[in-house]
């Protein structure tokens, strides 16, 4: 018990530290307006260190003072995805949403509902409680002994945990199915064709639903509710690369 | 000298006397049930000539709850007396009422009435709908500044009288604004004969105020000839406390813009579904219900990319309780495209709560082709020229290091995307299914002991059938014996769910119907001789055919 305590207390203690911590240079680049050098160093410690939902909303920052708002709203998304309550990166998709011309889906109540978990909690609690649920109808039977009041009070448990779980999948499903358009001044278009007709106007930093893929094209519906189709280079899932993509850079051979 | 003076002071004094008027008042009858009508007579006695009284109707205020009104007056040109005759109704409550004094003006000279007290007693007896009343038709509730509030006041007939007509509908209501929609109508048939106003009142300021109304029906007896002159007139008022409050401000949405009732969106209309890009429609939603339907704003419907939308005019009449609200759409795009939702709060005076009315948009295929370029308005067309644009000042200031460790170093790929993650779980899955199949299977087993018993019976049949047919190629008619019998023994034990060693040939009789005794005899001797007598067993004809025979057979059995 002495020895979980000090663990305990040391962890705290590293905890403590931790919210002591000096300023990290991209950010006092950030302060001074340096937005490039922020997005440059923040960038190369989301690749030596990995992404934290922080990291990615400050770069999300950073990437629309520089006036990219296609790579901004998706280091926002992907933040939300990490932490669907990020401040940071709520209070720039709503800026960009209020003032940067930007459109994004209204969420439906299933994504509403999802936003209070993260897709991979969701997935691993429903995964938990069905194991938790099978094993507790089977082994009673494979011991050929009748349930106990504990088993069933835990089968019930864990089959409205997994019932209560399904529309947090639905929305973490349709959430992370979205995309942000990436290239400026896109048309919609009626066909997945090269000289497909134009249907409606997109924007960089706009926010679709996809659908299926065809023929180099992927099925959006818009905020507006519009249907068409965009190449799969023009727009950018949200659920990806943990940094968004060069788009400029050629694909290796 | 002083007798002239004296007698002209009388004169004067007698005179004097003279001039006092004599005003005398009866109210026919003198006591009335609530409601009941009566008739007033005022009788003036003047020393001058008198003429017709003028503006009685202004000098005398009834007390509330009572109607009474100048129903004609007597005057002859040449006397000095005077009579007016009032109908009246006595008030609904039980009392005494008095029409406090005023005063008659006639031509020549004022002359002052007094007091008129009129008794009201639930002891007189008095039928009610034997006569002609007016009933006021109004909701008693708080009603709402801009609501618009539907009247009536019913001129019913009774069993002696019937209503005629009616006529001097005055109203004295501050506060609000009254329009008359409809006079002299007949009632519905089930309120029996006679007459129906309706009006619109409309509260434009908030507190309490009284509504009054009065006016004057004409009556006939039933029971007077057709032709007959039996017409009189029956005053009727009202006078109501009406509470005003302004829509609440709590929970009041943005888009309420003043209706106030019980709507319902109808429908929505298109004077064509099939349009070409710049080709105008007509847009009608339909809305129905009661309330300020003709105060609404029309709903501002934006445009898009979608649709140019103008403001329109309805040139069809309106219906009572049901409202049209007509837009031009110029679509703009081809496509199936659908018109812009309609949509706006009510506020319902009823249930106090608001709510929103919602015309659904309908789907319109837009034909033609779309134009080389749509231009967006999205600047400001108020905004100065050469203004810079709007700082982006909505941002969060960034925290890079929130969030805790554990989220460092997420997958590319989601949870829901590892193979790994669903390849382990169907292993897991396919696992428990396995030995939840074994444990069933070892169950069955369990609970059905004959199907090992048989499996076992024809496993050693089968090795006995080997065995004897290599005892029979070296000769061994004693190994053959042993293994033929220990086989028939074993396969009838467990067709019979007894014990082996205890099978003897009545047994294997019973379990195989028709095979020859001596055979088994044989088998047996020749088996189990050795074990009473040294050389027993050994005389007989060898058999090992049939013998054969007879365990294939009883391997078919098991």
């Amino acid at each position: 018990m002495r020895s979980f305590a000090c663990l305990f207390l040391c962890w705290m203690a590293s905890l403590g530290a931790a919210e002591d911590r000096a300023i990290s240079p991209a950010e006092i680049a950030y302060q001074k307006g340096d937005y490039a050098t922020a997005v440059e160093q923040w960038s190369d410690e989301a690749r030596q260190n990995g992404v934290s939902s922080g990291l990615l909303s400050a770069l999300g920052n950073a990437e629309w003072r520089l006036g990219r708002k296609g790579r901004a709203m998706v280091c926002w998304e992907r933040a939300l995805l990490l932490d669907p309550r990020d401040p940071v990166a709520l209070a720039g998709i709503r800026h960009a949403l209020a003032a940067g011309g930007t459109e994004r889906p209204a969420p439906t109540w299933a994504e509403t509902y999802a936003s209070f978990l993260t897709e991979d909690t969701w997935l691993i609690l429903a995964t938990t409680c069905f194991w938790v649920a099978t094993l507790c109808i089977i082994v009673p039977r494979l011991r050929r002994r009748a349930a106990s009041e504990w088993n069933h009070r835990t089968r019930v448990l864990a089959l409205t945990l997994l019932v209560l779980c399904i529309p947090g999948l639905w929305g973490g499903r349709s959430l992370s199915a979205r995309a942000v358009v990436r290239k400026v001044e896109v048309s919609l278009r009626l066909t997945p064709t090269l000289f497909g007709e134009p249907l409606n106007g997109v924007t960089e930093g706009d926010v679709v639903r996809t659908g299926r893929p065809l023929n180099g094209h992927v099925r959006v519906t818009t905020a507006d509710g519009k249907t068409g189709w965009l190449r799969t280079g023009e727009i950018e899932l949200i659920r990806g690369a943990t940094l968004p993509a060069d788009l400029d850079q050629k694909a290796a051979p | 000298m002083r007798r002239f003076l004296a007698s002209t002071v009388l004169l004067l004094l007698g005179l004097l006397a003279r001039a006092e008027d004599r005003v005398s008042w009866e109210i026919t009858p003198r006591v009335t049930a609530p409601g009941q009508p009566f008739r007033l007579q005022i009788m003036v006695e003047s020393d001058v000539l008198l003429g017709g009284a003028q503006q009685v109707d202004r000098e005398i205020r009834p007390p509330r709850g009572m109607a009474l009104r100048l129903s004609g007056q007597l005057v002859r040109p040449d006397s000095n007396e005077a009579t007016l005759n009032f109908s009246g109704v006595a008030p609904d409550q039980e009392g005494e009422y008095v029409i406090p004094a005023f005063t008659l003006r006639f031509a020549r000279k004022l002359i002052p009435v007094t007091p008129i007290k009129l008794i009201v007693s639930n002891s007189v007896a008095y039928q009610r709908t034997a006569q002609a009343r007016a009933e006021l038709v109004l909701p008693e509730r708080t009603f709402y500044v801009g609501e618009l509030i539907r009247g009536a006041i019913h001129l019913r007939g009774g069993d002696d009288e019937s209503v005629v007509a009616s006529f001097g509908l005055e109203s004295i209501a501050e506060g609000f604004t009254l329009a008359v929609t409809a006079d002299r109508q007949p009632l519905p048939a089930k309120l029996g004969q006679g007459m129906r106003t309706s009006f619109e009142l409309t509260p434009i300021r908030e507190g309490t105020s009284e509504l009054s109304l009065r006016g004057t029906m004409l009556i006939q007896n039933t029971d007077t000839p057709a032709f007959g002159n039996g017409n009189r007139d029956r005053p009727f008022t009202f006078r109501r406390k009406l509470v005003v409050e302004h829509v609440p401000e709590r929970g009041r949405p943005a888009d309420w813009t003043g209706a106030i009732g019980a709507f319902s969106a109808e429908a929505v209309q298109v004077s064509k579904d099939r349009p070409e890009v710049g080709e105008p429609i007509r847009l009608r939603a339909i809305l129905t219900g009661t309330g300020n339907l003709d105060r609404l704003i029309p709903p501002e419907i934006p445009g898009n990319e979608s649709w140019d939308v103008l403001p329109a005019t309805e040139r069809r009449r309106q219906a009572e309780e049901q409202r049209f609200f007509v837009y031009t759409l110029v679509p703009r795009l081809p496509g199936k495209l659908l018109t812009p939702a309609l949509r706006f709060s009510t506020f319902d005076p009823l249930t106090k709560q608001f709510s929103r009315i919602e015309f659904k948009p309908i789907e319109v295929t837009v034909t033609g082709n779309a134009p080389a370029q749509v231009d967006l308005v999205t600047a400001d067309p108020a905004a100065p020229v050469g203004a810079k644009p709007q700082v982006a000042a909505g941002l969060a200031a960034p925290a890079p290091q929130r969030g805790t460790p554990i989220f460092r170093g997420v997958p590319t790929l989601s949870l829901a995307s590892s193979g790994a993650f669903w390849s382990g779980n169907g292993l897991l899955l396919a696992g428990l299914l396995v030995l939840t199949g074994g444990v069933l299977y070892l169950g069955y087993l369990a609970a059905h002991p004959e199907i090992r018993r048989r499996r076992r019976a024809r496993s050693i049949i089968r090795s006995a059938l080997l065995e004897a047919a290599s005892a029979r190629r070296r000769g061994d008619r004693h190994a053959f014996a042993q293994s033929a019998v220990r086989a028939l023994q074993v396969g009838a034990a467990a067709l019979l769910d007894a014990e082996e060693a205890a099978m003897t040939q009545g047994d294997l009789e019973r379990v195989l119907p028709g095979v020859p005794r001596p055979l088994l005899d044989e088998l047996f001797a020749r088996a189990y001789g050795n074990r009473f007598a040294e050389g027993a067993g050994e005389a007989g004809l060898p058999r090992e055919d049939e013998t054969l025979e007879l365990l294939r057979r009883l391997q078919s059995l098991l």
